[in-house]
């Protein structure tokens, strides 16, 4: 059988680069003269025969081993003078802020010796990208001095041909647009504000990448105020979402955490959730009830939802809906819809409900986005006219961002004084005159004010690596102030040592007069044949910012498990039709098609394609924040951009010639019928608390007995001092991946790139896996009579729509440990405290603990990862290096390394306790996981303890050991899912 | 002497040990503030060092011709510059405090050394080297038996004549004799010499780098009596001992700018950290941010490697150890050094707990060493009150509790 099909390996080959195509005649470019050595006359003249050879060889390696013993000679450089605050070998947290224009987080940064290495949620939790941001600051490839025209220049220079350019401007009468992020500092603002007057015709224009200017509009024409609403999820009995990714992207950073005191069975009052979406999302995978659609028919679903419960007939897809809405004393209907007149009626029905003013708080509204998209269009539209004489952009990234970015282009190009103060080279910023480069949220000063009354403080942790200049500092140097932005900042608020120490405090409420006026529009549902195009987000690159963060190109995503890419993700059974597949190749790595996708007039050529069980029949998604082109090292060239695809529509599909390989870390995406989750509905929990969770059981002489109970091994002690536990809630689990950066920050995980990812090989030390539910069950193949084969055969496909559940694992650091008794050489041992020790400088690398591990968590170090130009990431970089934790070894090459339940941090917590000489507090004992888990999920403690909450969940009837018919006691255990459905 | 009065001396003497060690190890506040604070320029007792003696500190004429000379005094500490005292830096003491330190210099008894005597020796249960080198022998010899009786049951049917296992060994060894001698000789020699080539890999005793500043420790801990905490401070509370930055320096050498050049010299390279020079600038502590400031770059002595995590804090605040327990008498030598093994096993405190060191200074088995031998103070620290109660009903009857009885031989302890 002779194969047609053309391989290639990049955009390179494919587009017949002739160097590409040199190489691939000539492997070997220069071959090696030996014709030509062999053939000199005086070679056997030589006396050097070749045993000689071998002797000095071997001599060689002799003397360079026996000079690599000499000890190192290493300097110690004190502190001239030292700061009172810091002692070497300490940790100090400060409180601040992250604010990139998408992701806002109130947080408390770890410095080591005034090195900002780690993030801790402090008033709001923090996400997947908040945790990474920390490396985002030791990117080598953030702008080091400011630029004048692409070239490096300095701060005097480019201030005064600004200042003049800018009072030229200013004294003909010509327009200033300054284009920003949505803005949440208040000083910020007043900052902008004495531009505008000092400069005079200036337009401040704030845009969001995804912008919720539907949902402002509608709520300034319902409420009189344009802002978001705060949603109690944890008051709401029934949930609603029409497409908003709530946990995940959509909204408050703390939605998540509200959601999650709600959904903990044990309480008895668990909220039930619906999800209508066409794109699987985070959310849409935790939801009890999740119903396919296409992107076009939400309107028209939200319509006769509003009509069935003013007592018409509903859509059979959404009776369900409405009857529990109808019995609910209280619910949340929220909408991803960028319409207005489709937030109108989602406001309508929330009215209709009766859930303002308890579970949709328009009275301390959210202002994390304040994006106006007509300003945006009307200034595009200017800037093509050439009625703007300058423009000014900060935080933001428009030529990537934008629907219409080619538009913004065009009109840049017609505008006089361009300045961008990005950190970054990015793709707006190397259009402008000048790039006078912000600082990063760790090295600035700043205040946030995210909702009503509610406030937080930026701190710089560390002198700016770079020199760079805060945007607000550039405007204040601009307008000619005397302040600088601290003293600005400091003059705002008073008690301001209290509140810098706080990190947060509330004040200055605003009370709203709100007005309530709701109107009604109507949709109805279209009869659109052909395949819908929508964009969704990932939950590991958000809006694209940080796609240059290696941790963050390198985090799985948790419903596809694959990194560094993105993809088009399509049903089966859209697939089928499409003639698109998926295939694992002899190695297990994935491999898919590639199609050419038409939206509208946009067209993107040669985008994978992955079949994502979940996406609706009919339907394709394709994540936003890749396709960079001006991202740095790590970011660019991976994946394909889907702004220009931003408005969605009709798609128009091709199958293209070629291959594409992903990077994924889960190639099995069932669990063909094995208890590896196990999970139960809320009925039968309420009826009986352990159900679901049932123990296998072992046939004996004796009668049938659990595994524990025909155990030949001997119990470790662990009573005479900690033992710690770890409990992980698979009910509140919700995937958001956060603990897994952690993880990898707190214990320097090394990032390995693509190639090894697909290789199987990443290192992460803690993965979380995810199982889709299939349509073949054991029950049903006993019912159906289908034989064994066809059964898991069938089992290895997953539904079209599926139910998902997320499985954090880790080393399970198991009391009767399989890898400890396969080590050679005594690498891996026990404590006595339940941990299951990993002694780096001792393994030789068999492996053999690998092999013997049932949960398949360790990981071997293939290579050395750090300064290794062949893994160009941050740890071969001298600034991505300073965010090494320095209380954790970096791995070299031939080791195993795992999870080591962060001992590290409980050496610490117990050091401070003998040191104070009192016991270690409830709940000082934090891993980097359960510190970052926002619902709640992963609680950490010692379950010697009886007043820890570890203790109660140790004795829970929902707690379960992974695999525990293998008696491995592991020192991690789960509880059961419960879902709420009966 | 009987037997029984020998006894006797000996418990006699423990008990007398028993109390001194409790006087050690219970530091009164005054004591421990006069150590890091005062001590770098006053003795107690001993005359005038950089500052007068403390012993005569109240009857300064600076008090004694006020009304509340007490008062005064405190002031006075709290701010000496109000006096127009410039050489001695503030000291951010509390009234309170600066009595404690009265009150111990009051009480204060020149310590006397006392000569430890009688050390107890646990005895070695492990089975005896030579007895297994003796079974192995035997094993040897009885193979060579079977080996010759082979021997001669082959030749017997080869009707050759035979010979004893002594007949074969005398010809083998009248043939071979110098083979024999020189290559038993060379072998064991070269065992011997690769045995130290690699033993001695890693192994950094004695080293003593020259460093930037001639700094003698016997100067300033020994003859001035300063506690290696003031400088080395982070001791007690981090990981790291912590070399003192250049301005712990100047809190004495902004005013002691040494007697001879060669001190001058030295102790100019300090000045020189902060862009001033000895001779001709003024130091002045709150122009701090105005200097050109270049830290000292020194070569560090202890070099652990980076997979072996250690911590100061655990060992000095809450072990209890002396410093001179791994570093030895810093207090006799001039720039850091790694003490020896045998050194450390003369220290007085190595002696009184029992420690006596097989491994080179700074391996792991020196370590180990350690872990094994040093008792566990079972009292006194509430985080381990229940841990010890718990340790002592598992181990019935065992009285004194080793390091490593509490787990402190796990790989985790010193490896993540």
């Amino acid at each position: 059988m002779t194969n047609t099909k053309k391989y290639w390996k990049g955009l390179a080959e494919l587009n017949n680069d002739p160097i590409i195509e040199k190489l691939a005649q000539n492997e070997f470019v220069d071959e090696l003269p030996v014709d030509e050595f062999l053939s000199d006359p005086d070679i056997n003249k030589s006396s050097t025969s070749r045993r000689d050879f071998l002797k000095f060889l071997g001599f060689s390696t002799a003397a360079a081993t026996l000079a690599a013993c000499e000890t190192p000679v290493n300097k110690v450089i004190p502190y001239v003078v030292k700061p009172e605050e810091t002692v070497p070998g300490i940790a100090n947290y400060y409180a601040s802020t992250i604010y990139d224009g998408h992701d806002f987080a109130s947080v408390l940064v770890k410095t080591r010796e005034g090195r900002p290495i780690k993030l801790e949620p402090n008033k709001t939790s923090t996400n997947a990208r908040v945790q990474a941001s920390v490396l985002s600051l030791y990117d080598s490839s953030r702008l080091k001095n400011p630029m004048k025209s692409g070239e490096e220049s300095d701060w005097d220079t480019v201030d005064s041909e600004i200042l003049e350019k800018l009072n030229v401007i200013s004294s003909k009468g010509g327009k200033i647009a300054l284009l920003s992020s949505t803005i949440i500092s208040p000083s910020t603002e007043s900052v902008i504000a004495d531009f505008s007057n000092k400069f005079r015709n200036v337009t401040h224009i704030q845009m969001d990448a995804l912008s919720s200017n539907g949902m402002l509009e509608a709520n300034l024409e319902n409420f009189g105020v344009r802002a978001l609403p705060t949603y109690h999820f944890d008051k709401a009995e029934v949930i609603v979402s029409f497409g908003a990714d709530f946990m995940g992207n959509w909204g408050d950073p703390d939605n998540e955490k509200k959601y999650s005191k709600r959904r903990n069975p044990k309480h008895g009052n668990m909220s039930k959730h619906y999800q209508i979406e066409s794109t699987l999302t985070l959310t849409g995978s935790n939801a009890d009830e999740r119903i396919q659609i296409r992107p076009s028919e939400q309107a028209g679903l939200l319509s006769n939802l509003y009509n069935a419960l003013n007592g018409s007939n509903p859509d059979k897809r959404i009776a369900k809906i409405v009857n529990s809405l109808k019995n609910a004393k209280s619910s949340i209907i929220v909408c991803d819809s960028n319409d207005k007149d489709v937030q109108l009626l989602v406001n309508a029905i929330n009215n209709k409900l009766g859930n303002y003013n308890y579970t949709v708080d328009m009275s301390n509204p959210s202002y994390l986005r304040k994006g106006n998209d007509e300003s945006v269009a009307q200034l595009i539209a200017d800037m093509n006219a050439g009625t703007i004489d300058a423009i000014i952009t900060y935080n933001t990234n428009p030529s990537y961002t934008l629907v219409n970015a080619d538009e913004f282009n065009k009109g840049l190009s017609k505008v006089g004084l361009k300045v961008s103060t990005s950190l970054f080279m990015d793709e707006t910023s190397s259009k402008m005159d000048y790039i006078c480069p912000d600082n990063h949220n760790l090295e600035s000063w700043g205040d946030a004010n995210p909702s009503n009354g509610e406030y937080t403080l930026m701190q710089p942790t560390i002198n700016p690596l770079f020199n760079g200049r805060q945007f607000q500092d550039s405007i204040l140097t601009w307008i000619g102030s005397s302040e600088t932005y601290y003293d600005v900042l400091k003059n705002l608020y008073s008690s301001w040592e209290e509140k810098l120490h706080d990190g947060y405090f509330t004040m200055n409420k605003i009370e709203y007069s709100l007005k309530s006026k709701f109107s009604v529009p109507s949709f109805s549902i279209p009869s659109s044949k052909g395949i819908e195009f929508e964009v969704s987000e990932k939950i590991s690159m958000g809006d694209g910012t940080q796609s240059n963060n290696p941790w963050l190109q390198e985090l799985p995503d948790p419903l596809s498990r694959a990194s560094w890419d993105n993809y088009l993700t399509m049903s089966a059974s859209t697939a089928r039709d499409l003639g698109v597949k998926n295939w694992n190749v002899s190695n297990g790595a994935l491999n898919g098609s590639l199609v050419n996708i038409t939206v509208g007039d946009k067209t993107l050529e040669n985008v994978p394609v992955m079949i994502q069980p979940g996406q609706a029949i009919g339907t394709v998604a394709l994540s936003v924040g890749y396709g960079r082109t001006h991202a740095g090292k790590c970011g660019d060239g991976v994946g394909h951009n889907a702004y220009p695809l931003l408005n969605g529509g009709i798609a128009e599909i091709t199958l293209v010639e070629g291959i594409h390989e992903f990077a994924a870390v889960q190639l099995h995406h069932t669990m063909m019928g094995r208890e590896i989750v196990k999970e139960t509905t809320l009925a039968d929990f309420i009826n009986d608390p352990s159900s679901g969770n049932h123990r296998e059981k072992y046939y004996t002489h004796d009668g049938p007995k659990t595994s524990d109970q025909v155990t030949l091994w001997d119990d470790h002690d662990h009573k005479t001092g900690h033992f710690w536990n770890m409990s992980i809630d698979l009910s509140l689990c919700s995937g958001c991946a956060a603990c897994v950066v952690s993880c990898h920050a707190e214990n320097n995980v090394p990032v390995v790139g693509k190639e090894e990812v697909r290789k199987s090989r990443d290192m992460h030390w803690l993965r979380i896996d995810r199982y889709f539910s299939s349509e073949m069950t054991k029950e049903r193949s006993a019912e159906e009579k289908i034989s064994a084969i066809d059964m898991y055969s069938e089992m290895e496909d997953p539904s079209e729509n599926p139910e998902v559940v997320f499985q954090p694992v880790m080393c399970q650091h198991c009391n009767h440990a399989p890898c400890e008794t396969v080590c050679p050489v005594a690498a891996t041992t026990h404590s006595a405290e339940g941990l299951n020790h990993m002694t780096y400088n001792r393994c030789v690398g068999t492996r053999y603990c690998a092999n013997n591990c049932p949960y398949k968590v360790r990981r071997f170090n293939w290579f050395k990862y750090s300064d290794n130009e062949k893994f160009d990431y941050n740890l071969n970089d001298d600034y991505g290096k300073m965010v090494l934790n320095p209380d954790v070894v970096v791995r070299s090459r031939g080791v195993i390394e795992k999870c080591s339940m962060c001992i590290q941090k409980i050496q610490e917590v117990k050091l401070n306790a003998k040191k104070s000489g009192s016991k270690v507090n409830d709940n000082d004992a934090q891993t980097a996981c359960s510190s970052v888990c926002s619902t709640n999920a992963i609680i950490f403690g010692d379950s010697n303890d009886s007043s820890h909450e570890i203790y109660n969940l140790k004795n829970d009837p929902r707690k379960y050991d992974l695999l525990d018919h293998l008696n491995v006691a592991p020192s991690v255990f789960y509880q059961t899912k419960v879902r709420n459905k009966s | 002497m009987t037997l029984y009065k020998r006894f006797f001396l000996s418990q006699f003497v423990f008990v007398i040990l028993f109390f001194l060690n409790i006087n050690l190890a219970a530091q009164s506040e005054g004591e421990q503030i006069f150590k890091s604070n005062c001590a770098a320029c006053h003795t107690i007792g001993g005359g005038k060092l950089i500052g007068p003696d403390a012993k005569e500190w109240l009857s300064s004429d600076r008090f004694v011709s006020t009304d509340d000379p007490l008062g005064t005094l405190v002031k006075y500490v709290q701010n000496p510059a109000d006096f127009g005292v410039l050489e001695m830096p503030a000291q951010a003491l509390t009234a309170g405090e600066i009595k404690q330190v009265l009150d111990y210099v009051d009480g204060y008894v020149p310590e006397v050394k006392e000569v430890v005597t009688s050390i107890e020796v646990a005895e070695e249960e492990s089975t005896n080297p030579v007895i297994i080198l003796l079974i192995v022998t035997l094993i040897l010899f009885l193979l060579i038996l079977v080996l010759v009786s082979v021997k001669n049951n082959l030749k017997e049917s080869l009707s050759l004549p035979t010979e004893t296992v002594f007949e074969s060994f005398k010809n083998y060894v009248t043939i071979n004799r110098n083979k024999i001698i020189i290559g038993f000789v060379l072998f064991i020699s070269l065992m011997y010499l690769l045995y130290n080539l690699m033993m001695g890999v890693g192994v950094v005793e004695k080293y003593q780098p020259d460093q930037p500043i001639a700094f003698s420790h016997e100067l300033h801990a020994g003859l001035n009596g300063v506690d290696c905490n003031y400088c080395h401070s982070s001791a007690k509370n981090s990981a790291h001992s912590g070399v003192p930055s250049a301005n712990v320096c100047m809190n004495c050498h902004a005013v002691v700018k040494g007697g001879d050049d060669k001190a001058k010299n030295e102790i100019g390279k300090i000045w020189k950290s902060f862009g001033l020079d000895i001779e001709t600038d003024d130091f002045d502590w709150n122009k701090l941010d105005t200097y050109q400031q270049t830290p000292i770059e020194w070569i560090r002595v202890h070099n652990l490697p980076d997979h072996a995590y250690f911590n100061h804090a655990q060992h000095v605040t809450v072990g209890g150890l002396e410093c001179q327990q791994c570093h030895g008498n810093m207090q006799e030598k001039t720039v850091g050094q790694v003490a020896t093994a045998e050194e450390l096993n003369k220290i007085d405190y190595n002696i009184k707990d029992g420690i006596e060191f097989d491994h080179p200074t700074l391996t792991m088995g020196w370590c180990i060493d350690c872990h094994r031998q040093k008792e566990v103070d079972m009292e006194g620290n509430d985080y381990y009150t229940e841990m010890h109660k718990n340790i002592k009903e598992k181990h019935e009857g065992v009285e004194n509790f080793t390091v490593d009885m509490i787990g402190g031989l796990e790989c985790g302890k010193c490896h993540y």
